[in-house]
């Protein structure tokens, strides 16, 4: 899935700024020449459906539930090898100018899908890229629940973001990001998702983008205010009460795993001042040296395999966790758009009751309404199954991942301490042993 | 009720159901076989039993205090099946001191056993330093045993009639051991063992021995400090997760698939909590043998002083005997080379008389005499002393290479057992979270 990372990150050194190519157009593969950028710009042209509030909607997410039902059984075929986009991100690389400092990954496509020009794509992308995809997505897509990015900001002193560590948990959490997207029965289609797994530069397009949005005039975010729900239907209100519950729990372990860390930490501090006593024995001991020592050797092998331990969970447990609680908080502003939604539907039924004019047929705005509520409540819930299905997998494979670590780390030890048995019981004159 | 053993201190088990005959035979027995751990091999000794007693002391108060049970056995009773009933009587622990007290001064040439620490040390945080606590208490009783067990192997220590009496007359043993009088020795022992003097002519081997001693004295101390601050960590670490035990029970229950697999694996979780309490109790036999040899260290430092103390005296009367000759050569020469004040005064007051020299002479021929045979007496002693001490020296440094590797086995089998309960617990926690 991900290739290695490289021990040091190759940077592109420091260049006079005209030297410097852009760094996404740097280092392409010579079999994925680049799309013109003004195909995918004229792509956006082509919509005609939008969203009761202007923004422009992808076009393969048509808004209702029938076809998203059959969106989803075809998902239920998409494990495996009827999965039709693979996407990667690997191979970091540092860009050294006069201006910033900052890392791009390599973003990798493999599809059949129509969609796309190509089968196959090779993309240079930097966490800002990432970010403008996810408010694109936000934004084109506010029915769904989009996955989460890992932090934006990092405190400068406190955390090196250049670190081999850094860099690798930051590529692990977008390679997630992206696949959950790919994996997505409707996220998938977004136009932007494609431009930003296949544009060469995609600076131009957001540029065009960014126009293309003032053109249409209307804001991004949904309404907000002055509208007051009346009654939540249960499903969702317990989808609330359940998300309010899991981030209090995903809260606990978070500091339960931390505190493991740090007691851990200070067991190691211990450990390399116990086994150096040990050497420091042997060394005037005559007999007992051998056995002195292997002792000593053993307990470092020990602190070696702890550290490991430590260090893993640090780089892998933790961060995981983190990224669910942003999961989570994504799908609360989720669920408060919709209540938002529904909430204006209500508000513009009350109103037309009190109007009573034409009982015959409700007018058109009520029904856009109704449509808009409908349609959200569908999405909704196909997102939330699909979530809960994914969360399962994701928490199955951490937390068995964090059993294997801890296994790992006793077979280490194990093996250390029967290995010195042996030597501790080779002596001709010791011929019995006595076990404690 | 038992046989008086005469002065040849062969230790016979008198039974009382043996004739007197039949005792004395015993006897000629004993006598006729080697010399050797002689009690050992025909008696069982077992400390089997600690209670609380309560006694109103000096200012009329609740005193409580702990006696151990010690039972003996003849050895062949047990062989022979003969289901006797040992005998037994109650000691506490200021007169297993009275006893090591009373075996130091009697036999200063040999590295006694040391006693279990009359107080806790070395505690980490979670065992008390409380004297009452059952487990120091039941600590205490195995470190007794041991003493009682490693003064009954000793080839010259086991032939000891107090040390028999200890063992088999509970009334009267006190009065009897302060009879020997070896209070007295006792305190001049003491003062002489933190006395400051200067040996002209040390001895190699017993120096190098006082300085091993030293170290090894240094470095299990330290190494105790260290392993207290590891177990103390390693608590830590366990304990905390237990929490993983109770935030998984309280996650599945807002679970659906999910909830079985959490649920058991946070059992898995509190019972690796848990495994620490065992794990540790072990680990502190391993403490205990160590600190065994921490005041081990003590013993064989008091009979390398002991050894400096009979040379340094040694060389004080040779020194004397050498003045006291000097001093009759000059009487018998005439010429003065040593400083006397009655030389002075004889010369500034006029010559003494032939006959006054005559007395002189004989006085100092007296004392020189007496010195040289004085002077033989110690050096025998002191070769004695030597040879012996250092038999048991070199006995010492066998059993302690012999013990102390055990112990390391011992630790590397406890460590063993605790990565295999480790891998245990995770491998079936890992089930558990397989079946999420």
């Amino acid at each position: 899935m991900s290739a290695s990372t490289p021990k040091t990150l190759c940077t592109s050194g420091q260049q006079s700024i005209q030297d410097i190519c852009h760094p996404l157009s740097a280092e392409e593969s010579v079999r994925t020449p680049s799309p013109d950028v003004g195909n995918t710009t004229g792509s956006i042209g082509e919509k005609d459906l939008s969203l009761p509030n202007g923004t422009p909607v992808d076009t393969s997410s048509p808004a209702s539930s029938s076809s998203l039902l059959n969106r989803l059984q075809l998902d239920d075929d998409l494990d495996g090898e009827t999965r039709d986009l693979f996407v990667t991100v690997d191979d970091p690389k540092k860009h050294v100018s006069t201006m910033e400092t900052y890392i791009t990954y390599r973003v990798s496509t493999k599809t059949t899908r129509v969609e796309f020009d190509l089968p196959e794509y090779s993309v240079r992308r930097r966490y800002q890229d990432f970010d403008w995809l996810r408010i694109k997505l936000e934004d084109t897509q506010p029915t769904h629940l989009i996955p989460p990015l890992p932090e934006k900001f990092v405190m400068k002193g406190v955390v090196d973001r250049f670190s081999e560590e850094f860099v690798e948990t930051r590529r692990k959490a977008l390679d997630k990001f992206l696949k959950r997207v790919a994996d997505h029965p409707v996220l998938s289609f977004n136009e932007h998702f494609n431009v930003f797994l296949s544009a060469k530069d995609l600076n131009a397009y957001k540029k065009q983008g960014l126009a293309l949005l003032t053109k249409m005039g209307e804001s991004v975010k949904y309404v907000t205010g002055g509208y007051k729900l009346r009654g939540r239907p249960l499903e969702f209100a317990a989808m609330g009460d359940y998300l309010d519950v899991f981030t209090q729990k995903l809260g606990t372990i978070d500091r339960i795993a931390q505190r493991i860390i740090k007691e851990q930490s200070e067991y190691l501090v211990e450990l390399r001042e116990y086994g150096p006593v040990y050497s420091s024995w042997a060394g005037f001991e005559g007999p007992l040296q051998e056995p002195l020592e292997g002792v000593a050797g053993c307990v470092a092998n020990c602190a070696g395999a702890l550290d490991e331990l430590t260090e893993d969970m640090s780089d892998d447990f933790l961060p995981v966790l983190r990224e669910y609680v942003l999961y989570i908080e994504s799908m609360k502003t989720v669920l408060k758009k919709r209540d938002n939604v529904q909430a204006e539907y209500e508000a513009k039924l009350e109103a037309v009751a009190f109007r009573k004019e034409e009982r015959t047929a409700p007018p058109t705005d009520v029904e856009k309404c109704q449509d808009r509520v409908e349609c959200f409540n569908a999405d909704l819930k196909a997102d939330w199954d699909r979530w809960q299905n994914n969360k399962r997998q994701d928490f199955r494979q951490l937390l068995t991942g964090m059993a294997d670590r801890n296994i790992q780390y006793y077979e280490k030890c194990l093996s250390a301490w029967e290995s010195i048995i042996p030597l501790l019981q080779d002596r001709p004159e010791n011929t019995k042993t006595e076990t404690s | 009720m038992m046989a008086d053993t005469g002065s040849d201190e062969v230790a016979v088990i008198g039974n009382i159901d043996l004739t007197p005959g039949e005792i004395e035979n015993n006897m000629k027995n004993t006598q006729k076989s080697e010399k050797g751990p002689v009690l050992f091999r025909k008696m069982e000794i077992n400390v089997a039993e600690a209670e609380k007693r309560t006694v109103k002391n000096a200012v009329n108060m609740q005193e409580i205090y702990t006696v151990y049970l010690i039972e003996t056995r003849p050895a062949d009773a047990a062989s022979e099946g003969t289901n006797s009933t040992p005998d037994s009587l109650w000691r506490r622990y200021s007169e297993f001191e009275i006893l090591r007290n009373f075996l130091l001064v009697t036999y200063p040439f040999v590295v006694v056993p040391p006693l279990p620490e009359k107080r806790a040390e070395f505690v980490w945080h979670k065992l008390t330093a409380d004297n009452m606590d059952p487990d120091f208490v039941e600590r205490r009783r195995v470190g007794l045993e041991n003493f009682l067990l490693r003064v009954a192997s000793h080839p010259t220590l086991s032939t000891d009639n107090i040390f028999f009496s200890f063992l088999t007359e509970e009334n009267g043993w006190k009065e009897m051991v302060f009879e020997t009088g070896f209070q007295a020795k006792a305190d001049s022992r003491l003062k002489a063992l933190n006395a400051t003097f200067r040996v002209k002519n040390p001895d190699k081997r017993f120096a190098e021995m006082k300085h091993y001693g030293d170290e090894l004295q240094s470095v299990i101390s330290q190494l105790l400090r260290v392993r207290a601050r590891v177990a103390d960590r390693l608590y830590g670490v366990y304990k905390v997760h237990g929490n993983y035990g109770r935030v998984f029970s309280e996650w599945s229950a807002i679970e659906k698939e999910m909830g079985d697999g959490l649920q058991s694996a946070g059992h898995h979780m509190d019972a690796y909590a848990a495994s620490v309490d065992d794990i540790l109790e072990e680990e502190e036999h391993y403490a205990d043998q160590l600190k065994e040899y921490l005041f081990y260290t003590e013993a064989l430092r008091a009979v390398c002083r002991k050894h400096e103390l009979i040379q340094y005296e040694l060389e004080m009367a040779a020194q004397d005997l050498t003045t006291k000759k000097q001093q009759q050569e000059e009487l018998a020469t005439g010429t003065v080379r040593t400083f006397s004040l009655k030389g002075m005064t004889s010369k500034l007051f006029g010559q003494e008389t032939p006959e006054q020299r005559e007395a002189k002479m004989k006085v100092l021929e007296g004392q020189i005499q007496e010195g040289e045979d004085s002077l033989k007496e110690q050096n025998t002693e002191c070769d004695v002393f030597v040879k012996s001490a250092w038999s048991d020296i070199e006995r010492f440094k066998d059993q302690k290479n012999h013990d102390l590797k055990e112990a390391l086995i011992s630790y590397a089998i406890m460590q063993i057992s605790m990565c295999k309960k480790g891998i245990q617990v995770w491998t079936n926690a890992k089930e558990c979270f397989n079946k999420m």
